[in-house]
């Protein structure tokens, strides 16, 4: 027996479960953690066709039942997931003699599975908010959200740290929850450049013909069609761009948002030139982004803002909303463009400055992707929160529970 | 021996029949020389309490103070519930024989500290969803009906009151009947049925 770090996470989703940002970050944290040494156990909710049991990239995944029968409504679906994950990861745990060092929690949605195994193993929590419910739903307005802000602020308490991956987070976080200043840590979500290079470029232009006319220049949107996101703010420029440029809006995602804004562009006589793609697989997607021409993220909250990285590793210019991690991830004419926040005006003009301007675009694309290399690299992420789990692991060996 | 009796009410906390009939047990468990924990919920009395009769009462708030239902007011009590448990398995020297749980409520933290510590529990079936629900199937009572199931699963054995009870455990959730003990509350041999059952599930000396 070595005397390997050892981390379990838990996440309710995991490659090939893919619901938001977290899935993603999950998988290229954990496998850049075992490549630096360390134990990885994801325990995670089970998905159609993907092994209960599986090591991927020296990571070991556990998929659980995820509680498939019908719940009341979505926070008591997650609650009663978590009696299951709680229940599968302490009997991993249990097998292999207790030996995992830190719990490492993704959001509120595994909020009761990590705090309870905390207690029961008498082990560090930790975790990363990666969004609050206060900031998507921009106040608490119902019991419902309430009883959400109140299960992330337990979650907050009960771990020994809390990461975030903007300073933006940090103090919404810190904000939200009243947390004192030496439990927050930032480390920078990261974006896979390697993923990208490997897309061979020999093809794209057969690929791109099946997004758009050889003329149209393409805008393209990734993300969920939910308010927060700012997907109507995009579809509120298109008319003022199309005044300038030819282009093709493509919009990769799902979402409640999604036929009230088809209606909307159907309305304004614009169905030629938006296409709804739906949900694309990760090949597809990093294809679209290599063609893309301007990769825009118009939204309200944005805690970080991964699909503006994934853009700046695809070597597409950025235009993004002035707002929470965006801020941070783009330097204004130098790594992208800002806009200002809801303002269809302001994103219609980032845009076109970008589409008509030919050398502004190689500039900001070209400085994007060196920024991309230096900051973002999963790597160096991996081994700030490796450093993380270890000044952490130090404290707890003086505590009561060592 | 020591035993960890988990109940959503205890006295001064009654709601039901349930409090007064655990004081009950608690009290006579400690007559018999059984070291007695017991877990409960109370808003405004927290933490632990050495009562009169010689039980040892923790009680534990929520968390999380707002809810739309009793499904997830219990759900995020749970991991508070481990929390007094897993310190009284370590203030015992990991010596806890046994859990009791007495109706659906604390039953997932059971479960997991079964899976955890090693523990065995005793599912007590004061009450099932299906009577208290009339039958009603909307996903709320099948939620309530599926951790009553993942109790009847995971429990060593299951402790009813009546013959028609253990008939109903038996139809509703197809529980093997050897199974199943049938303990009448303040019948003749009540405590040493309890006791005897106890022990048969009884995790002993628990090296863990």
């Amino acid at each position: 027996m070595t005397d390997e770090l050892t981390v379990m996470m838990l996440t309710w989703e995991f490659p090939p479960r893919i619901i938001g940002g977290i899935s993603p970050h999950v998988y290229n944290l954990s496998r850049n953690l075992a490549k630096n040494g360390t134990k990885v156990y994801v325990v995670t909710c089970d998905f159609p066709g993907a092994p209960q049991h599986e090591v991927v990239d020296g990571v070991e995944i556990f998929r659980i039942d995820s509680y498939k029968n019908p719940s009341p409504d979505f926070a008591t679906w997650v609650y009663l997931m978590n009696v299951n994950m709680q229940k599968e990861a302490a009997a991993l745990v249990n097998s292999l003699g207790g030996k995992v060092d830190v719990f490492h929690t993704h959001d509120w949605l595994v909020a009761n599975a990590g705090i309870g195994l905390k207690h029961v193993f008498r082990k560090p929590l930790l975790v990363t908010m990666h969004s609050t419910e206060i900031g998507r739903r921009n106040g608490i307005h119902f019991d419902y959200e309430r009883m959400i802000h109140e299960t992330e602020a337990w979650l907050t308490y009960e771990a020994w740290k809390v990461i975030c991956c903007s300073n933006y987070m940090v103090s919404h976080v810190q904000w939200a929850f009243g947390l004192p200043t030496d439990k927050l840590v930032m480390i920078p979500n990261g974006v896979d450049a390697e993923a990208y290079a490997k897309v061979e470029n020999s093809d794209l232009s057969s690929f791109r013909s099946k997004f758009a006319l050889p003329e149209e220049k393409i805008v393209l949107f990734v993300g969920r069609l939910v308010y927060e996101k700012g997907v109507q703010v995009l579809v509120n420029a298109i008319t003022k761009v199309l005044e300038k440029v030819n282009a093709k809006f493509v919009i990769v995602g799902n979402g409640y948002m999604k036929e009230q804004l088809s209606s909307i562009i159907k309305g304004l006589g614009l169905s030629h030139k938006v296409l709804f793609t739906g949900f694309v697989d990760d090949e597809t997607l990093r294809k679209l982004q290599k063609c893309a021409d301007v990769s825009v993220v118009p939204s309200l909250f944005e805690p970080f803002g991964i699909v503006a990285l994934e853009a700046m590793a695809a070597k597409s210019p950025v235009v993004v909303s002035d707002t929470g991690g965006l801020s941070e991830i783009v330097e204004h004419g130098v790594t992208g463009v800002k806009v200002y926040v809801n303002n269809p005006e302001s994103l219609a003009w980032g845009i076109t400055k970008v589409l008509l301007d030919e050398n502004y675009a190689n500039l900001i694309r070209t400085n994007a992707y060196k920024k991309v290399q230096e900051k973002y690299d999963w790597n160096k992420i991996a081994q700030q929160t490796k450093a993380i789990y270890e000044a952490v692991l130090k404290d707890y060996s003086k505590s009561s529970w060592a | 021996m020591q035993v960890t009796i988990f109940s959503w009410e205890y006295p001064p906390r009654i709601v039901g029949q349930l409090a007064e009939h655990v004081r009950e047990l608690a009290m006579q468990l400690v007559k018999n020389d059984v070291e007695t924990f017991v877990v409960t919920y109370h808003d405004y009395l927290t933490g632990q309490y050495e009562e009169p009769e010689g039980v040892k009462v923790y009680r534990v708030t929520n968390p999380v103070r707002t809810h739309i239902g009793v499904l997830t007011w219990v759900l995020t009590l749970n991991q508070e519930v481990e929390r007094a448990a897993t310190n009284i398995y370590y203030n015992v020297d990991k010596r806890l024989n046994v859990i009791d749980v007495h109706d659906w409520h604390f039953i997932p933290a059971a479960v997991t500290l079964k899976k955890a510590l090693g523990v065995p529990f005793v599912f007590s079936v004061e009450s099932l969803e299906e009577h208290r629900s009339h039958g009603a199937n909307s996903p709320f009572n099948m939620a309530i009906k599926s951790i009553e199931w993942l109790g009847m699963y995971e429990a060593a054995k299951l402790v009813v009151k009546s013959e028609w009870m253990r008939d109903e455990v038996y139809r509703l959730y197809k529980v093997p009947l050897e199974k199943v003990n049938i303990i009448p509350s303040k019948s003749t041999h009540w405590m040493r049925n309890i006791l005897e059952n106890y022990k048969s599930v009884s995790g002993g000396a628990l090296s863990k």
